[in-house]
């Protein structure tokens, strides 16, 4: 056994147990704060295995987009609505429990098996290393140019959603509608964001 | 292009010769181009520490420190060493762990993109291909180490300088990274050690800061923004915020982020220096040089001047635009929150999506200039 | 008719984003000038001197009328308290008692706590046999606030003058500078300061005053010459 590969060993090791003991912390935690932090840890750790296989652009993406984006939304969320009440007692809490563990035990026996059964061929095939930015960048403009613009699309939809639900719903009173001589000018009129109403 | 001196080729041989294993001698290499590189941005730290006091008192026709060693060169030293010895105060209804975890959180990913500065062909720790895209990546982590301390020291401050912060970050994210994206479609390649090289055919006027004059100002700006430095500094704007996310904070866990802020001024400034102006590249060639002195360019006299040369000339150019931003901190004053936003989404995001796309079709039409 | 319209307001539109634009372009091209001026003007200031005075070793020369500490003079106190009676926090502790033999006041103690004083000046103004007088003194800092509670002896004391210190260096303050030096680290030995002191206008403004004076009364002596010019 060298060097290297003990060495990949033991941050494998590390980086799944991080990963396992994370994920579940993720789920089980009371705080939904310590939730949103141990997930970006998660996250880390996940783009820590890309680097052990060599996919370095791979890696960096992930803490990018994962860990730099999505997770500091998520702390964003939660810091601005952090409202400490009472949550009401849901009703059959541990049946709930149970069925959703009892799902979620189904699908790792199962993602278990299919890795117990399926014939892994190592090793695999050797990695690109640096070449691997320019092979996924001709990969998303030729063969997965369909999918990477749909995805592209559905976070263009996805933004304009957002920016209407943030608008808030605008009332116009109903005099202005029913009169047509404002009917025209109700486009041009300069509608503010919060309307008298809507504050109360 | 010559490969310039291989300090790590030459000491592996050199522990190979004392008769280790191959692996064991790159182990043994591995640690020390890290301690040389965390000692030297600790140093350029206290240089900059240093710099900005003494200027920050020009500027204002003070004297600045004078006292600890000569014109006060010590005072860092002095500061650094106060704030070790220091009661380390954790407040009573704190969250303890995050806490203690957020400042490490704000330090580390700054320390590791010095993992891709190069000051010479070989004189960087590691040549990784994603080069500036890691950078940009490790960046990204800080929000969250700072999120992380506004929100653990239960104080209105700390979240709201906490929450800025990270709003700020993001939002000079993207510019920043569309004005680097520019950068990298004209040298064909994420890897510095690449875009440093490719500045460096013509001398002076091949840095890319002639061909990426709107890219660079954006970089600065959004540079500026990203080390929250005035006129960005809204998260510790202390007329509004007290010191924002670090009120709390006292001791070492305090000089964390004062060092995190300053290491990273001087690591975005020597970025700007090797996007956009030449990194170690001299105005005259070492080629030329070499010959004028009748050495050949493979031997080590030389070899070892052109590393210093490059050296001196990439910490003199970050240190060049680190004077800029002292001189622009008693410049401009701080802009509102809202300016902020409106600058970095409506003025920088169009502007720099405008840059790509002027570079793309540029460097369709001259790929003899803009790189092919 | 309402295409017509909608198509001029498209029109206009266009124009009125391109003019928008046009102003947004013009309003951040004069923000960068007025940046680039403003770096200028910073820069200017780096290669002035400093105007720090440091303290212990350089200090300001205190005006005529500084008002400092207190100086009292216990021979000549009456203990008449008109001082403590303009105080405005009644601040001076004269004690006298009455000898009945000679029906006078005598003295005992005077103290003033300058913790609690705020050099108004009121009973310097007021002091009927001028036994009190303000100094240039100004450094009372102490470690006990009751130290600065200051009994006859100790007012009685002279302070050591700025400029006769031989451990200080003496500077003059802005106004007591010659015509366009504005650092007083590089002033010239025996310059005099611009303007006049104020006994210097007083003496001139005196001596015009006679000279008007001597003037009306020559006017006085021939109006008549005056009126037939008129």
């Amino acid at each position: 056994m060298n060097i290297a590969y003990s060495t990949e060993l033991i941050c494998f090791l590390i980086l799944s147990a991080v990963i396992i003991s994370g994920s579940l912390a993720v789920v089980l935690l009371e705080n939904i704060v310590y939730s949103a932090f141990l997930l970006g840890g998660v996250f880390m750790a996940v783009a820590g295995l890309y680097l052990l296989l060599n996919a370095s652009f791979v890696a960096a993406a992930q803490i990018l987009v994962y860990v730099g984006a999505v997770n500091v939304l998520i702390l964003f969320a939660i810091m601005l609505v952090n409202k400490k009440e009472k949550l009401k007692p849901i009703e059959g809490l541990r049946t709930r429990k149970l069925i959703s563990g009892g799902v979620c035990g189904g699908l790792l026996i199962l993602l278990l098996r299919v890795s117990i059964i399926t014939q892994w061929n190592l090793p695999g095939p050797s990695s690109i290393g640096e070449e691997a930015t320019e092979r996924i960048g001709e990969h998303l403009f030729t063969d997965y140019l369909l999918p990477f613009e749909l995805a592209s699309i559905l976070l263009l939809m996805a933004m304009i959603g957002a920016i209407v639900l943030a608008r808030r719903d605008v009332s116009i009173p109903r005099d202005d509608i029913n009169n047509n001589n404002n009917k025209k000018s109700l486009s041009d009129k300069k509608i503010p964001l919060l309307s008298e109403n809507s504050l109360k | 292009m010559n490969s310039g001196i291989d300090l790590e080729m030459s000491f592996t041989q050199g522990v190979q010769n004392l008769g280790l294993s191959h692996e064991l001698a790159h182990l043994l290499w591995i640690p020390l181009p890290m301690l040389l590189v965390l000692v030297s941005a600790v140093i350029g730290v206290l240089v900059t520490v240093w710099l900005e006091r003494k200027i920050s008192a020009a500027a204002q026709q003070r004297i600045g420190p004078e006292y600890a060693g000569a014109l006060g060169i010590l005072q860092p030293m002095a500061d650094g060493l106060k704030l070790l010895v220091k009661e380390d105060i954790i407040p009573a209804r704190a969250d303890s762990v995050l806490f203690t975890v957020g400042p490490i959180l704000v330090l580390v990913p700054v320390i590791l993109s010095w993992l891709i500065v190069p000051f010479g062909q070989n004189l960087l720790i590691s040549n990784v291909g994603i080069g500036i895209f890691l950078w940009i990546a490790l960046s990204s982590i800080q929000p969250i180490g700072l999120l992380m301390s506004g929100y653990s020291s239960n104080n209105k401050y700390s979240l709201l300088g906490g929450l800025r912060a990270a709003a700020q970050s993001i939002s000079y994210e993207i510019p920043l990274a569309l004005a680097v994206l520019a950068i990298v479609m004209m040298s064909n390649s994420l890897s510095t050690v690449d875009i440093v090289e490719q500045q460096n055919t013509a001398g002076f006027l091949s840095w890319n800061i002639w061909r990426q004059p709107v890219g660079f100002i954006i970089f600065w700006i959004c540079a500026l923004a990203e080390c929250e430095r005035l006129p960005f500094d809204l998260p510790e704007a202390e007329e509004e915020l007290v010191a924002g996310y670090q009120t709390e904070y006292a001791g070492m866990k305090f000089a964390l982020f004062y060092l995190a802020g300053y290491i990273n001024l001087v690591l975005s400034a020597l970025l700007v220096s090797v996007l956009y102006l030449g990194g170690w590249g001299f105005p005259i060639s070492i080629d030329w040089f070499s010959s004028l002195i009748g050495l050949s360019i493979d031997n080590p006299l030389v070899q070892i001047m052109a590393g210093s040369i490059g050296i001196v000339m990439t910490i003199l150019k970050a240190y060049l635009l680190v004077f800029l931003a002292i001189l622009l901190r008693w410049t401009t004053p701080r802009v509102r929150i809202d300016q902020l936003l409106d600058l970095g989404w409506k003025f920088l995001l169009p502007i720099s999506l405008v840059n790509l796309l002027v570079t793309a079709s540029l460097k369709l039409a001259f790929p003899m200039t803009f790189g092919g | 008719m309402s295409n017509v319209n909608e198509a001029a307001g498209s029109k206009f539109n266009m124009l009125g984003f391109l003019e928008k634009v046009a102003d947004y372009t013009k309003e951040a091209v004069s923000a960068a000038k007025y940046l680039v001026d403003g770096l200028g003007v910073t820069f200017d200031h780096m290669r002035r001197r400093p105007v720090t005075v440091q303290y212990p070793y350089e200090k300001l020369i205190p005006s005529e009328r500084y008002r400092g500490r207190i100086h009292y003079e216990f021979d000549k106190c009456i203990a008449c308290e008109v001082c403590v009676r303009v105080c405005p926090i009644n601040l001076p502790v004269v004690d006298w008692v009455m000898n009945k033999e000679t029906k006078k006041k005598e003295l005992r103690n005077y103290s003033i706590d300058f913790g609690a004083c705020i050099f108004c000046g009121n009973c310097v103004e007021y002091c009927p046999t001028n036994c009190l007088s303000m100094t240039e003194e100004y450094e009372l800092a102490a470690f006990d606030r009751h130290s600065l509670n200051y009994d006859n002896v100790a007012l009685g004391r002279l302070p050591t003058s700025v400029t006769s210190d031989p451990s200080v260096r003496p500077l003059r303050e802005l106004a007591y500078l010659p015509d366009g030096i504005m650092d007083p680290h590089e002033l010239p030995a025996k310059q005099k300061r611009a303007g006049k002191l104020p006994s210097q206008i007083i003496k001139e403004l005196q001596v015009k005053k006679s000279q008007e004076d001597e003037d009306n009364n020559s006017s006085e002596m021939v109006p008549n010459n005056l009126n037939s010019t008129n």
